[in-house]
């Protein structure tokens, strides 16, 4: 029996996996102690510890280590000269027209930083040797004032010479023992000393948190008799066992939102879909993620609460629109929705929860997409008294009726999100036309028609129980090991030969940590190189053909370059002869693990309610449409206007679209059909 | 007949996100650190008069409102109905709109069903575009010798410009990095490529016309909410004085007065009574005025959420005295045109925190500090060039930020292993705040930082134009000043004081240390609460005593 269970803010889900389907189940989360929402689904599902083969967990113990400041006492050590990299940062700031702008607070004061002297410099040379027997009982000194529960160490171009953050990590080691040691360049190897050093602080200060975190889990896992593999989400959308994720504690920042977009990418990729671009709405945002070839793309630029992660992340954009998103007019005279939100408490007034001004989520209710008779996820039925009495102050003032106004909101909101989703598919260089729309979350399938219209994209792929995506994505994700290198190799003739010894070296160090972890033998290694014009301020991500690699050749590398420079820039600066160069090396090594089935085989009968008539408000008017069950829907299309229900979620299917369930349970939505 | 509501939120929408997904366009391809790392760059779309309609808000502040003038001067030339597809207008010329020659700005006319709808625009800070010195020419004495000129001009991209045209050829010709420059104008079209296809496609959808009256209403919208917020200052009258350190040349102090009139929901901004135009390049062009007192009104006033363009210059109305520093006459030179700009800012900063206490905010360190490392090795030139930070002025709520880039601009430092891996004739032996350097109050200001530059090889100039190394960031309402900045090279035994605007030869083993200053401090020191200096004390961030 395989278990997925991913912690919530509100509530904590499980999936099973078993011969008899797929289950699901839902408890409320306890975020004081998270441990114990774990084993509360476990016990609501009736699934005994020793019978589980697979144990994986999503958690957001680690980022709100962070965010709250939870974390034990750091000390922090950087090259002399630079004590205060991490006040410093990059010297620009977030908000560009805040005149009261503040920085937020680096996770080390600037009095548990202390500087060493030592300088290594960018080939890996020694401008200045560390001594230990001078600076040793400095630092001795330094840890028995502050009483530090954890050291992280950066110093200056370690990736090229790790030599003075090892030798420090050693005399710890000897004079320290058991007093936890991060070494930047055990966590990234990459270049940028700020980005670096958040990094390994990130790393030192949830370290201790999750390690005693996963202690209580596997503590009562075993009392329960667990035999079975007990592993972590990872923010790379990859998943590893608890023990390797301990000495790596950064990955598992952020997990959460990766888990949804893999279990959509698993989902899709059994209707043959695997470039889509994943949609996620829920109560106060929507994140979106760019999906290519069935991995999704990953970020260099991710920060939690603004301090910057060099790791490898799900790259989700985060936009103000959710079914809590308030309606309002600005003093201009605007009609806007979001970023402000009802949030989950008093939530949209059709909750009956107290709460009176308008939503989105009141906006699908008057508008007759989401009916009020509808037990999404065991809650309660809607008030649609409630919704349009939110509506009626705001009609008032703009002089148009309720109808118009909630159809607007709606309206705007799908411009807010695929706003979004172009500014993400720019900066990506891709175009959305090439992709299928994958919504999840409670309001995604609502609005991913519209969006998808918008942006001319005619397929979109609405998976079954799209409200427990994320701990589906669990168990379908594979186990990921990811590194990454700073080495600058220019592309002349010795490229090929330089590539191949970095590659080589990364890929057989990534085949160590497998082994050391027992994963299995279907490994599948990937590789990017970070590549750009000598004296381009930033560089562009080349995958590379790890097949070709023993016959790679210095053309070869500069098509590859030339191909995607082509394909981010279109215009850009392409076709001059210009010196290229390497600048960091990515490698990653998936290890899946046998298949999960369909989330549409969920053990017990499909929810089924009558077929009835309805009445749509859409684009200004009063559409007459069908309401039913989406489990009623077949393979042969079915034409728009519907309004689709199964056990998480609501589907609008509007004019001109149709829709049909394929073989693997996906509802597929075509556009003009 | 207006537009329907739910129209008018979306096509705005879609114009400002076309504004936003140029100017990532643009930055993300392009090869000047100073355009991806510093945002030194606007993009916008225009209506077909063109008035800015939606402008990229992502970028720096330093470029708000000002697009619309250079456009100005090259419809007056070249008229908007003799445009052709594929024509352009191409400009960087400071006395026609343009802030500095390094600013080329290029505007895109949009066609839809053979009409103009509008333009799109770009306009991106050049690494070089040739003149007396690479990267920064301080002792230029007209703009002549700042650069390559390109007056208002009308060209097409497919004659004149793509497939090595005569113009790239030409532009080429007279800079001394082609292949970056180049490389960045062509990552201006391809941006403003990118918003005449947004623009098309709503047409498609909607009608040119309706896109044109949505154009019109966003204009209009503005305009509305920059004059709500003046309406909801008392009227009034108020005044603000600062200075810029000296031209370079002398120690005398350039003044800069402003006198804000508010009367119901207009104000009118005017600069009479500061210091005439210099001889060096210290002076700021009228377009730079403009943006800097914008940004400002900007800040104080509306916040982030109101989208700038050309209503906001219909609320707010600008004057400064011809021959002045903030209005100079051709030809004098204008590339340092930042430190006036900032001190414009402040004045402004400091009116507007009169007649809105609740928004006072006393001036920060507010300088460019442009500090350029150059030499010349095996015929080839390597330049560095880097922005630095300052601290930021205390408020009636907070201390002020430290060691931040100024206001108008929003350049990240290089990193120091960037540099390691880039440049072997320095190298950087430390970077750390300024303990003791924000203004003295019950909120303290912002501190500035000092990084210290070692010289590893002969034959290394350092150009460098900077500010308030003599007059500090002032104190509001009891607050002390802020530390002043200052360069200083250690040469053995020797200390040699750099002026703020200076050129100098440098020695192998020479250590700069270049130290911005802070913020200007608010309120009584005596009212300071005793966690907060207890706290500063802990952190070590008071003067060493």
């Amino acid at each position: 029996m395989k278990v997925g269970v991913e912690i919530g803010g509100t509530f904590t889900d499980l999936v099973c996996i078993d011969e008899t389907g797929v289950r699901l189940t839902k408890v409320p989360s306890t975020p004081r102690e998270p441990d114990r929402g774990v084993f509360d689904a476990i016990a609501a599902a009736g699934i005994p510890l020793d019978g589980m083969a697979d144990l994986a967990h999503g958690s957001t113990v680690a980022t709100n280590a962070v965010l709250e400041r939870k974390g034990s006492r750091l000390a922090l050590l950087t090259t002399e000269g630079f004590r205060d990299v991490l006040q410093l940062r990059r010297q620009d700031r977030e908000q560009l027209f805040d005149i009261f702008y503040r920085k937020p607070d680096p996770l080390v004061p600037r009095y548990d930083t202390l500087e060493v002297p030592e300088r290594t410099v960018s080939d890996g040379g020694i401008a200045r040797d560390l001594d230990m027997a001078v600076f040793g009982p400095v630092l001795a000194r330094f840890l028995d004032e502050g009483q530090h529960g954890a050291v992280a160490i950066c110093l200056l171009n370690s990736f090229a010479n790790p030599a003075h953050e090892r030798a420090i990590a050693d005399w710890l080691a000897e004079h320290r023992p058991g007093l936890p040691v991060t070494c930047s360049v055990d966590v990234t190897r990459e270049f940028r000393e700020y980005e670096r050093t958040s990094t390994a602080t990130l790393a030192a200060y949830v370290q201790p948190v999750l390690d005693a975190y996963l202690r209580r889990i596997e503590a009562r896992l075993a009392e329960g008799g667990f035999a079975g593999r007990f592993s972590m989400m990872q923010s790379n959308g990859g998943r590893v066992p608890a023990a390797a994720i301990r000495r790596n504690a950064v990955t598992a920042l952020l997990s959460g939102p990766a888990a949804g977009v893999t279990g959509a990418i698993r989902q899709a990729a059994l209707s043959g879909h695997r470039d889509i671009i994943t949609l996620d709405i829920g109560g106060t945002s929507a994140d979106v993620c760019l999906v290519q070839d069935g991995r999704p793309e990953l970020t260099r630029e991710a920060r939690v609460d603004t301090l910057p992660v060099l790791m490898p992340m799900v790259d989700i954009t985060t936009i103000g629109a959710g079914g809590g998103s308030l309606v309002w007019v600005d003093d201009g005279g605007l009609l806007r929705v979001g970023p402000r939100s009802a949030g989950a408490d008093p939530g949209p007034a059709c909750y009956g929860r107290g709460g009176t001004q308008p939503t989105l989520t009141d906006a699908h209710v008057i508008c007759g997409r989401l009916p009020s008779d509808a037990k999404l996820a065991g809650a309660l039925p809607l008030d649609a008294g409630a919704a349009r009495k939110a509506y009626e102050p705001l009609a008032a003032e703009l002089g148009m009726s309720v109808e118009t106004l909630a159809d607007s909101a709606i309206q705007i909101a799908v411009a807010n999100i695929v706003s979004a989703i172009r500014l993400v598919s720019t900066s990506r260089g891709r175009d959305p036309r090439d992709y299928a729309l994958v919504p999840f979350g409670g309001a995604g399938p609502l609005h991913a028609a519209a969006v998808a219209e918008a942006l001319a994209i005619d397929t979109v792929v609405v998976p079954p129980n799209a409200g427990v995506i994320s701990a589906y994505g669990l168990l379908a994700a594979d186990y990921s090991l990811y590194d990454s290198l700073t080495r600058r190799t220019a592309l002349d003739v010795g490229a090929p030969e330089a590539v191949r010894a970095t590659l080589e070296e990364m890929l057989s160090g990534l085949h160590r940590r497998a082994d050391a972890i027992s994963l299995g033998a279907d490994r599948h290694p990937e590789a990017v190189l970070e590549m750009r014009y000598v004296g381009q301020a930033f560089e562009i991500p080349v995958p590379l053909d790890l097949g070709g690699l023993a016959t790679l050749t210095t053309e070869a590398l500069l098509d590859a370059f030339a191909a995607e420079h082509r394909r981010i820039y279109r215009l850009g600066a392409v076709g001059q002869v210009r010196p290229v160069e390497i600048v960091s090396y990515r490698v990653g090594l998936h290890v899946p693990h046998g298949t999960v089935p369909s989330l549409a085989e969920i053990a017990g009968p499909p929810l089924t309610v009558p077929e009835t008539a309805a009445t749509i408000f859409d684009g200004g008017r009063d559409r007459p449409a069908r309401r039913m069950a989406r489990a009623a829907i077949g393979a042969d299309p079915v034409a728009g206007p519907l309004a689709l229900q199964d056990l998480t979620a609501m589907v609008y299917v509007p004019e001109g679209w149709t829709a049909a369930t394929d073989p693997s349970g996906n509802l597929i939505l075509r556009r003009g059909a | 007949m207006t537009l329907n509501p739910v129209d008018q939120a979306v096509i705005s929408q879609a114009l400002l996100s076309a504004a936003r997904e140029m100017g990532i366009k643009l930055y993300r391809s392009a090869y000047s650190p100073i355009v991806r790392d510093g945002k030194d760059a606007s993009t916008g779309i225009l209506d077909a008069e063109g008035n800015a309609v939606a402008q990229s808000d992502e970028l720096i502040p330093m470029l708000v409102g000002s697009l619309s003038i250079t456009f100005r001067s090259c419809a007056a030339l070249y008229p908007v109905h003799t445009l052709k597809e594929g024509d352009f207008y191409i400009c960087n010329h400071p006395y026609h709109g343009a802030h500095h020659l390094q600013d080329i700005l290029i505007f895109v006319p949009i066609f839809h069903d053979g009409a103009i709808v509008g333009f799109s625009a770009a306009v991106a800070h050049h690494l070089d575009v040739g003149g007396g010195a690479p990267g920064l020419n301080s002792s230029a004495t007209d703009f002549y010798q700042e650069g390559l000129v390109i007056p208002p001009s009308k060209y097409n991209l497919t004659t004149d410009w793509n497939d090595e045209g005569p113009l790239r050829r030409f532009i080429g010709a007279n800079i001394r990095v082609p292949e970056q420059t180049l490389g960045d104008i062509d990552s201006q079209f391809a941006a403003c490529a990118v918003g005449a296809a947004r623009v098309t496609e709503m047409c498609d959808k909607y009608s040119a016309s309706t896109v044109r009256e949505a154009m019109a209403e966003m204009i209009a919208y503005t305009e509305r909410r920059v004059r709500a917020a003046i309406a909801a200052i008392p009227d009034g009258t108020y005044t603000a004085e600062d200075a810029v350190d000296d031209d370079g040349l002398t120690d005398k102090p350039l003044p800069v007065r402003v006198t804000l009139t508010v009367k119901g929901d207009d104000l009118h901004v005017d600069f009479a009574g500061t210091a005439p135009q210099v001889k060096t390049h210290m002076n700021a062009p009228f377009a730079s005025t403009v943006s800097a007192v914008l940004a400002c009104v900007k800040a104080v006033l509306t916040g982030g959420d109101v989208p700038f363009n050309e209503g906001a210059s219909r609320a707010v109305t600008i004057s400064a005295p011809k021959g002045s520093l903030l209005n100079p006459n051709p030809p004098a030179p204008v590339r340092a045109r930042m430190e006036a700009s900032f001190r414009a800012y402040d004045v402004v900063l400091k009116a507007l925190g009169q007649a809105n206490p609740d928004h006072a905010v006393a001036p920060g360190y507010d300088c460019t500090t442009g500090f350029c490392l150059s030499h010349l090795k095996d015929g080839r030139y390597r330049v560095f060039i880097e922005l630095r930070d300052g601290g930021y002025g205390a408020s009636p709520r907070n201390d002020g930020c430290d060691a931040v880039a100024g206001p108008l601009s929003n350049c990240t430092n290089t990193p120091v292993e960037q540099i390691d891996a880039d440049y072997d004739f320095f190298r950087i032996e430390a970077y750390a705040l300024r303990p003791g350097s924000g203004g003295a109050g019950q909120h303290r200001g912002g501190l500035g930082s000092v990084r210290a530059y070692r010289i590893l090889e002969e034959g290394v100039r350092l150009a460098i134009y900077a500010d308030r190394f003599r007059i500090p960031a002032p104190g509001m309402a009891g607050g002390g000043p802020g530390a002043v900045g200052s360069c200083i090279i250690h040469r053995g035994n020797e200390t040699i004081a750099v002026r703020s605007k200076d050129d100098v030869a440098l020695r192998k083993g020479d250590l700069i240390l270049l130290s911005s200053g802070g913020g200007g401090g608010y309120g009584d020191p005596a009212l300071r609460d005793a966690a907060d200096a207890a706290r500063d004390r802990q952190l070590g961030l008071l003067a060493a005593d």
